[in-house]
């Protein structure tokens, strides 16, 4: 709206592709009071869950157009522009996590690809940041316990990007819903199973409601993050100091919400095992084993996109130098919980 | 003024605006693009006086209504009505019901309510039944000397009773307009809608034996019907749209299908009866198709110029300076729900349930949370209040097609007065569902645990 | 004005009834879907899309004409009670400053919104099977252009309901059942093609 004063806040609407009730909600919240903060009150963030000005899947769109000036969601919901979107999070896994992809793309080139595909390749008008790294995504919700990889076969499953084309090669069948719309969809058999995003996600929309077994550990989402997306034109009108909070204030939001995610997953998995009757299993390695399978299949045709191999190769020339550092380094941290807490895991 | 009260002044404006008659569909669009392009006036980032990012969240919100999959299955419905409305059933139906029901006090009128609510049911076209037996039950009716009152009423009313009871197509825009899941809905308004059709039968019945001369017993017939041919005449008119409305009701409660898919299943379930019935012509399918496309795009245009409009309201911050207002009352949530469906109630004189739904019913919604209302519970009290807006003057549609119909004796005030009773019973299921939430959720946990 | 009108007229209904076969691709393409699932368990990976297109694209493709048949919803209960010349008066002049800013937004921003879709050929996100949706999008502009071409006749229907104080006929087309009945009462129920017929049961007398 016009004419502000010139001591007001300047304003941005920002709107995330989560309903109010989410936990991610929750997390761009610790953002938005990170940058109020630091900004001594000159930036002043008005965020608005999905719907409230436009579609969940159309913020990225949104943004572009400057109808809302900033948005808090993934990549994989626009990654109908370019496959390679899914890069970015819900790609192929080489063995490096989530924090480990974060790190490429400050120290491997990875935000020199994310804006030469959101600027150059699809023309966007649009500025835009990686923070979180999740924690790798459980297989999901079934109606009965996973032990085979053939039972995955023949399912109606939702999941979201490029994991959809996995699943197709491993025989489900795939529907991409928003999260909102997973419970209905349960309900109304469009689907009979599905993953979201972690324990208290899940909790909280009801999918201890529609299926009681509840699979851990999966290769199909293992390294997601939030993306946080400027209005181009917004963004560079601010002054640099504004620009720098909003930038390095996603950086901060990274180590909050990691924090919050750890009580808050780890409590929600309990309830749903003690208070849901969950049957939460960790998903047998033959899965997992016949997940790998399934991406080695649906690659080929993607990495005749030019693009989409620059990129590939980039995170796998950085996956094989510092995620043997990583592995190498790090104790076994199985045996020490073991020790301390025998048979419980 | 600041933003939140400019939005108010955009619902205020619109309230008034609407009077001018001028199609509501693009009056929504024009307020929201009007104050939306005042929200993102920026003289800065404006090259010329059309480059305003309006235009884009108009085209943004055109798109989402496109793309919803929730209201794939207004089309279908609507299909499927039409197709089952052109199939010759609704006079077999109400013949043979006549003469089943002819041993009860009121014989006729029972026939005639359960035949429009299993025809309003089956097609969701409240206009159609009501027309349909204002020419076939009425007369029929008066002439066995029926008090044009307690005759007209029931039609009214019976007729209505398609916008209620699953699948209903209101119900499938309020999901749209809510988040509500519509299986969940269809299972919640399952039994108030048999309640609120079990109390119409009840006072039908009620009401004849007390006062026999509202309505006399038909004149026994010379040769009495026998049982086996009564059967064949229920077998082939009643149970084929029974076990039509059953199968696609079916699919939906128990998962097999989503709603647009049993809408698809029950538009070709009603190929099948027209066929069945001899009724299917070339034209009369052109027809369906036709007024499918044509109420269709009423609805869905409704929904084009809404979202765009509540995406400016809230993009204002209306929605936070009405849900201050409502906090300041500090109402209970009780006195919260009697003041919405109170609001509603008034909406149904001069609207029709579209745009009530549409574009009224978002603005209570974001209050629910605030008095721990269930929006489930909520839709399906408006879904019972919606009924008296059929019935309500000045536009009480029911009644208008009614008259428009009957011989012209019936005055419309009689029509009125034999709505009214109804009216009232809708008001005390109302009442009924507030004390008894389980008369709601009893088939939505039995289904779906919860 | 009136050659105008007629051709305007003609053409949204020619688009609105050829787009109105969607609902019966949708009956059969998703009915199709229901018959694999359950008979040969494997579903489509398309129907789900096709379904909500086929919605969108009809319901758009038939805003023109359902405008042409004055089928969009008003608040008429004051309206009603004007005189023609009033009502023509009031809605020559929304049609300038209610209709004509939005639907030209359909056009001019629409494309826009659809040239980006169709530069990056983008595909839907709700099915792996990569099923193109920049032509689907492409129905905003489509619709756009024949709600501006319709929207002139209805100006011009304004402009000659001032002049002569009766609104122009609108083209003969298909009605509800209740619209017929109103008109032509209890005898459209034996004749006319679009009514239904009544089937008196042998033996009964009515
Ligand atoms: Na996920
Ligand atoms: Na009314």
């Amino acid at each position: 709206a016009p004419a502000v004063l010139a001591q007001a806040p300047i304003v941005l609407k920002m709107q995330s592709s989560w309903p109010s009730s989410d936990i991610f909600q929750e997390m761009a919240q610790q953002y938005v009071d990170r940058v109020q903060e630091m900004s001594g009150g000159r930036l002043q963030i008005d965020l608005l869950p999905a719907g409230a000005v436009v579609g969940a899947f159309q913020v990225q769109d949104a943004a572009h157009d400057g109808i809302i000036d900033a948005a808090h969601t993934v990549p994989v919901y626009w990654y109908g522009k370019n496959k390679a979107a899914s890069l970015f999070g819900t790609g192929p896994v080489f063995g490096g996590d989530a924090n480990q992809m974060i790190a490429w793309l400050y120290h491997g080139g990875g935000y020199d690809f994310y804006r030469e595909l959101t600027q150059d390749v699809l023309g966007l008008n649009i500025v835009g940041f990686l923070s979180f790294g999740m924690p790798a995504q459980p297989l999901g919700w079934f109606k009965d316990e996973i032990t085979d990889a053939s039972q995955v076969s023949g399912l109606k499953y939702r999941t979201v990007g490029l994991a959809a084309d996995l699943f197709q090669a491993m025989g489900a069948s795939v529907a991409q819903l928003p999260g909102g719309e997973i419970v209905p969809a349960m309900e109304r058999g469009v689907i009979d199973a599905f993953e979201f995003n972690n324990p208290t996600s899940d909790m909280r929309f009801g999918a201890q409601d529609v299926a009681k077994n509840y699979m851990l550990a999966s290769y199909h989402q293992a390294s997601e993050s939030f993306e946080y997306i400027f209005n181009k034109d917004k963004f560079e009108s601010l002054d640099p100091d504004l620009q720098a909070i909003l930038r390095y204030g996603v950086e901060a939001a990274h180590l909050a919400n990691f924090a919050y995610a750890m009580d808050q997953y780890s409590s929600d998995l309990q309830k749903l095992q003690t208070e849901n009757g969950v049957n939460v299993k960790r998903t047998p390695d033959s899965v997992l084993q016949a997940q790998l399978e399934a991406w080695d299949q649906i690659m080929p045709p993607l990495m005749e996109d030019e693009f989409f191999a620059k990129v590939v190769d980039s995170q796998k020339k950085w996956v094989e130098r510092v995620v043997f550092y990583s592995l190498q380094n790090s104790p076994d941290y199985r045996m020490a919980y073991n020790h301390y807490f025998p048979g419980k895991l | 003024m600041t933003d939140p009260q400019i939005a108010i002044l955009m619902l205020g404006l619109f309230i008034v605006v609407i009077m001018l008659g001028f199609p509501i569909a693009f009056t929504l669009m024009a307020m929201g693009i009007g104050f939306g392009y005042y929200a993102y006036f920026d003289a800065d980032r404006m090259r010329h006086l059309f480059d305003n990012r309006i235009f884009d969240l108009f085209v943004n919100q055109t798109y989402s209504v496109m793309a919803n999959d929730v209201l794939t299955a207004i089309p279908l419905f609507l299909f499927m009505g039409y197709i089952v409305e052109r199939a010759n059933i609704v006079d077999r139906l109400f013949e043979t019901l006549s003469i089943a029901t002819r041993r009860m006090p009121g014989s006729m009128a029972v026939a005639a309510l359960i035949t429009c609510a299993l025809f309003a049911t089956a097609t969701g076209i409240v206009g159609a039944v009501v027309t349909l037996m204002g020419l076939l039950a009425l007369p029929a009716m008066l002439k066995a000397r029926y008090d044009e009152r307690f005759a007209s009423g029931v039609i009214c009313a019976g007729g209505t009773l398609g916008i209620l009871i699953p699948p209903s197509i209101m119900l499938i825009v309020y999901a749209a307009a809510s988040g509500v899941s519509i299986v969940r809905l269809y299972a919640g308004a399952l039994l108030p809608g048999f309640l609120l059709a079990g109390m119409y039968l009840v006072y039908i019945i009620g009401r004849a034996m007390l006062q026999p001369s509202l309505a006399p017993r038909p004149e026994e017939p010379e040769e009495p019907i026998p049982t086996g041919k009564l059967a064949w005449m229920l077998l082939t008119s009643f149970f084929p749209l029974a076990i039509l409305i059953l199968s696609v009701l079916g699919a939906i409660l128990f998962g097999l299908a989503t709603p647009s898919e049993a809408a698809s299943i029950g538009a070709l379930g009603g190929l099948v009866l027209a066929i069945a019935y001899r009724a299917l012509t070339w034209k009369r399918l052109q027809e369906s198709v036709y007024l499918t496309v044509r109420t269709t795009a009423m609805v869905c245009w409704l929904f084009v110029g809404s979202w765009t409009f509540s995406s400016v309201f809230s993009y204002l911050g209306g929605e936070h300076i009405v849900r201050d207002f409502v906090m300041g009352l500090d109402m209970t949530p009780l006195q919260f729900l009697i003041l919405a469906q109170i609001i509603i109630f008034l909406l149904g004189w001069p609207l029709e349930w579209s745009e009530i739904i549409i574009i009224f019913v978002p603005i209570f919604l974001p209050l629910l949370p605030l008095f721990d209302i269930d929006p489930l519970f909520f839709g399906i009290l408006i879904a019972l209040n919606l009924q008296t807006s059929f019935l309500t003057p000045p536009m009480a549609m029911s009644a208008y097609y009614l008259k428009g119909i009957a011989p012209p004796h019936v005055r419309l005030t009689q029509i009125f007065a034999g709505s009214l009773p109804y009216v009232f019973m809708v008001f005390v299921t109302m009442v009924m569902l507030y004390v008894f939430p389980q008369i709601a959720y009893y088939l939505p946990q039995l289904f779906y645990g919860r | 004005m009136e050659s105008y009108i007629r051709f305007a007229d003609s053409l949204s209904a020619w688009f609105g009834k050829v787009f109105g076969w969607c609902v019966m691709v949708m009956t059969f393409g998703v009915g199709y879907e229901v018959f694999v699932r359950y008979v040969l368990n494997a579903p489509t990976p398309w129907a789900f899309d096709l379904s909500y297109m086929m919605y969108g694209t009809m319901f758009m493709m038939a805003g023109a004409y359902t405008l042409s048949r004055d089928g969009h919803v008003r608040g008429d209960f004051v309206y009603r009670l004007w005189s023609p010349r009033t009502q023509a008066k009031v809605e020559l002049v929304l049609y300038f400053i209610f209709f004509f800013p939005g639907v030209l937004a359909l056009v001019f921003a629409g494309w826009r919104y659809i040239g980006r879709s169709w530069r990056y050929l983008e595909v839907s996100v709700m099915s792996p099977a990569n099923i193109p949706i920049y032509q689907f999008k492409t129905v905003i502009v489509a619709a756009g252009i024949l709600l501006v071409i319709q929207g002139i006749a209805q100006v011009f229907r304004c402009i000659i309901t001032i002049r002569t104080g009766v609104w122009p006929k609108p083209a003969e087309d298909v009605e509800e059942l209740e619209a017929i009945l109103q008109k032509e009462g209890a005898a459209a129920l034996r004749h006319g093609s679009e009514a239904v017929d009544v089937v008196t049961p042998k033996g009964q007398s009515r």
